[in-house]
């Protein structure tokens, strides 16, 4: 899996590329510790390079959305761009109702 | 059937075979990376349908771990075989009982605060595969797990 940050209008956008599971969710943890160190209140998490996500990587983003204080829109964290499966796997897991799930950077990043 | 549905010319028998991998680890989580890059590979080679792959790796990924987390297992292996109408993945471990379909599925109507963090994969799996079966099969925990192409 590949990491990469960047940063527009003082939100934080990270990029995971290829698959989120129990093999590649410590780097993403240290990844996302480093953000929270580094002072990010708003991280929009970009998936549109994300293959597939299970339960390891799902953790990673619950732990940081606890973290960014709150769930939904008015919490410090946003995600965008979900395939099919990432999406049906937020569905079943109940993320989609707890987490800001938008379709585009553009939706994401809008009034956040 | 007509004779000539089993094979060639004369009732010679040409075994039509499936593509399929074999493989078996220890239950050292690395070597659970090894069979996702596998699964990956031959998916890729027999062109499986992206989404039938993802939700497989993802599968994979839960019940691999289970075992090696939860488990007294030493070994596991994984068969993994393409049919006409779908993916078939058997799991099998030398572990002592384990029925992970036995495990309470998640109160999902938590709110953030109060979700644990964990217990979501065997959900996960049950709910993203087709078919989810477990036996205890001449002393071995044998998971059958089966994707539909369409």
């Amino acid at each position: 899996m590949d990491i990469s940050t960047r940063t527009r209008d003082r939100v934080t956008i990270v990029a995971f590329a290829g698959s989120l599971d129990s093999n590649t969710s410590p780097a993403a943890q240290q990844a996302v510790d480093d953000l929270l160190k580094g002072g990010a209140t708003k991280v929009a998490v970009d998936c549109t390079a994300l293959d597939y996500i299970s339960s390891a990587g799902l953790r990673v983003l619950l732990g940081l959305a606890k973290k960014l204080g709150g769930a939904g829109a008015s919490g410090g964290l946003r995600l965008f761009g979900l395939n099919q499966t990432v999406g049906e796997v937020f569905e079943i897991s109940g993320f989609s109702k707890i987490l800001a799930v938008f379709n585009t950077e553009a939706e994401a990043l809008k009034g956040f | 059937m007509h004779p000539r549905a089993k094979g060639g010319k004369g009732g010679h028998i040409v075994a039509q075979m499936r593509p399929s991998f074999r493989m078996t680890i220890g239950t050292d989580p690395t070597q659970v990376a090894g069979v996702g890059r596998a699964f990956g590979a031959f998916a890729e080679a027999h062109k499986v349908p992206d989404a039938v792959r993802r939700s497989v790796s993802v599968a994979l990924d839960e019940l691999l771990n289970n075992s090696c987390a939860h488990g007294s297992a030493g070994e596991v292996s994984i068969d993994v075989e393409l049919q006409t109408d779908r993916l078939s993945v058997t799991l099998s471990d030398d572990g002592t009982p384990f029925n992970p379909l036995d495990l309470a599925a998640p109160d999902l109507g938590l709110s953030l605060d109060e979700r644990p963090i964990g217990g979501l994969g065997v959900h996960l799996t049950r709910q993203i595969m087709d078919e989810v079966a477990y036996q205890r099969r001449s002393g071995r925990n044998v998971i059958t797990l089966a994707k539909y192409l369409s």
